[in-house]
């Protein structure tokens, strides 16, 4: 068994060494961040069945526990960086193609640092070390979103970066007071020593660092950043933040709540937050003309369902949080991959432009269907057994009141539905005013989001394939104890 | 003045954050909202410096003769601040390359004109 260290190791140096090969040929950098996600993805995928026994603890320098940087490898965070390893395959293949012009050598270091970044905070279990691949991955965001350089992108990654610069100051000001009150900067043993200070102190901490990471997270009102930047970024850019970059900022939010600060009494704000934040983001979707805004108010209104599912903190509907989250990683991303053709070929982003695309470039108008039904809910695509799962474990619980949340949430679900099928309309029944040659996207292109096709359409029939996993996913986020007692023995 | 004895750094690492969000929320230049970041960076970086410190205290080398266990600040806090530097340094040259390449598109670094974009 490999140690949890190779996953950021191997890639971080691989991303160091994207130039030197650009130097030889600038056509094989491009292959590095396929390298790179490949490994991760065996690697992760080998570490998984052991991770589920027994969660995989390594202590870098050598040292003991509370003060060794810890790398924790639980069910989520082998999943999660598998996860991220996954989409960073697909999308890196499809940017052989996709990114032909410009500074190419510099996109794939700053990507390849994305995916380590990515991986690093899924892993990590130290507050400190959490922050440190959390600006990784947000440094190298900012940067690929103004990756074309035109106005729009610089705009949005001005407004990006402000916000997460903001983001990030509070975070690190969180932790300041963290350290200040428990002298170690260990999750698990900042967990442990929980109840032994002032609570008092540690609100205004949790408060800080979950507004720091909600940045990231895209939870409303700390969102206004992110139609910009997922719209204006390169489509395979877009792909990553809507698919990786925001979830794993979620997941931060989740661990911090759920495992170093066990708050409760947070839960039931969160639940509320996440059902605001589904409600604004897709009604903001739907008022959208432009397909790219369209899909980054989509993955807010989906981050809201998947922190309502995770903030009502049972093992069935935390079960649905991460299904749903895998669901939406696979299914948005697919859809900026296919949307990135679209646009590219009818030269515009508006979505009336996308008239009689069913016919000049069927296959990816097909996999567009595929996401946007996966991301619907309709079966058998795999976003029907996630969202199932959701709604099931919360009307589990007794009580009107989620009763009613329930209502307002399938009440956005046919919004979605609505934006969706209307975009699918204009792609298959509308005739384009000048009949144009079939023109489909690049074979590799083709290839990475049959990849996705086939992962929804396989997973959305066999759940199981990954629910058990995800089950014990659920109770490692759950079970304080069990957390410290792994990491402090 | 004893509490501002005691507090002393804290007060001007949460003053300096302070003043770093103020100039964020009211200024509309771009190279000044920069700053402003710079500004609350460094307020923060005291705030982790101050954390860690003792009245008195001196670096922890524990061959230098004569040092007593309270006599010692705590480093980590200082590596983390120097991590959280670099950081900052990196933050602040992509955010002054996005200035010139705003400057280049616009014409102006007045972010009201960067209304390309809207909900």
């Amino acid at each position: 068994m490999v140690s949890p260290v190779v996953l950021l190791a191997v890639p971080l140096g691989l991303a160091l060494c994207v130039p030197l090969v650009g130097m030889a040929s600038r056509k094989a950098a491009g292959f590095v961040p396929v390298a790179a996600s490949l490994f991760n993805l065996v690697v992760s995928v080998g570490l998984l069945p052991d991770a589920l026994e027994e969660p995989i603890v390594a202590n870098l320098g050598g040292f003991a526990p509370p003060f060794a940087i810890t790398l924790f490898a639980g069910p989520v965070g082998v999943l999660l960086s598998a996860l991220v390893a996954l989409a960073g395959l697909a999308v890196s293949l499809y940017a052989l193609s996709y990114i032909s012009e410009g500074p190419t050598i510099r996109y794939h270091t700053l990507y390849t640092l994305l995916l380590v970044g990515a991986t690093g905070v899924v892993l990590t279990g130290d507050v400190f070390n959490l922050f440190v691949f959390f600006e990784i991955l947000c440094i190298s965001s900012y940067a690929l979103v103004a990756y074309v350089g035109d106005r729009a992108g610089t705009e949005a990654s001005i407004k990006y970066l402000i916000q997460g610069a903001l983001g990030s100051a509070l975070l690190l000001i969180g932790i300041g007071l963290l350290y200040g009150l428990f002298g170690t900067l260990n999750m698990a043993d900042i967990a442990a020593r929980m109840g032994s200070v002032d609570p008092g102190p540690v609100f205004v901490a949790m408060v800080l660092i979950i507004t720091g990471l909600g940045v990231e997270a895209a939870i409303f009102p700390l969102n206004a950043w992110l139609p910009d930047a997922h719209s204006s970024a390169p489509s395979s850019i877009s792909a990553m933040l809507s698919g990786i970059a925001i979830e794993v900022g979620l997941y931060a939010v989740v661990r911090m709540v759920f495992t170093v600060f066990g708050a409760s009494s947070m839960l039931m704000f969160l639940v509320f937050m996440g059902l605001l934040t589904l409600l604004v983001g897709e009604l903001c979707a739907f008022a959208q003309s432009n397909i790219k805004r369209m899909l980054a108010y989509s993955s807010i209104g989906q981050m809201g369902l998947i922190v309502f599912a995770l903030a009502l903190a049972t093992v069935h509907s935390v079960t649905g949080g991460l299904f749903q989250l895998v669901s939406h990683t696979l299914s948005k991303a697919l859809l900026f991959l296919a949307v990135g053709y679209m646009v590219y070929r009818s030269g515009s982003m508006e979505i009336s432009s996308l008239e009689g695309m069913g016919r000049r470039m069927p296959l990816t108008s097909f996999a567009f269907t595929v996401g946007a039904f996966s991301l619907v809910g309709l079966p058998p695509f795999i976003g029907f057994p996630s969202k199932f799962l959701i709604v099931r474990s919360a009307l589990a619980e007794q009580g009107v009141l989620l009763q009613v949340l329930v209502g307002l949430l399938l009440a956005a679900t046919v919004v979605e539905g609505a934006y969706f099928l209307r975009v699918i309309q204009t792609v298959y029944f509308k005739k384009g005013r000048q009949q144009e040659a079939r023109r489909e996207a690049p074979a590799v292109a083709l290839f990475s989001m049959f990849v996705f096709v086939v992962l929804i359409v396989v997973i959305g029939v066999y759940p199981n394939l990954i629910s058990n996993a995800l089950e014990s996913g659920a109770s490692e986020l759950l079970e304080r104890a069990d957390y410290v007692r792994s990491v402090l023995g | 003045m004893s509490f501002l004895h005691d507090y002393v750094y804290y007060i001007g690492a949460f003053g300096l954050v302070a003043v770093g969000l103020l100039i964020l929320l009211v200024k509309r230049n771009l190279i000044k909202l920069i700053i402003g970041l710079s500004i609350l960076d460094t307020g923060v970086n005291m705030l982790l410096i101050s954390v860690g410190y003792i009245t008195g205290g001196t670096a922890p080398i524990f061959s230098r003769p004569g040092l007593s266990e309270g006599g010692m600040v705590d480093p980590v806090p200082q590596a983390l601040v120097l991590t959280a530097i670099v950081i900052g340094v990196a933050i602040l040259a992509l955010a002054l390359g996005l200035a010139v390449r705003f400057y280049k598109n616009c014409g102006t670094l007045d972010l009201r004109t960067a209304k390309e974009l809207k909900w």
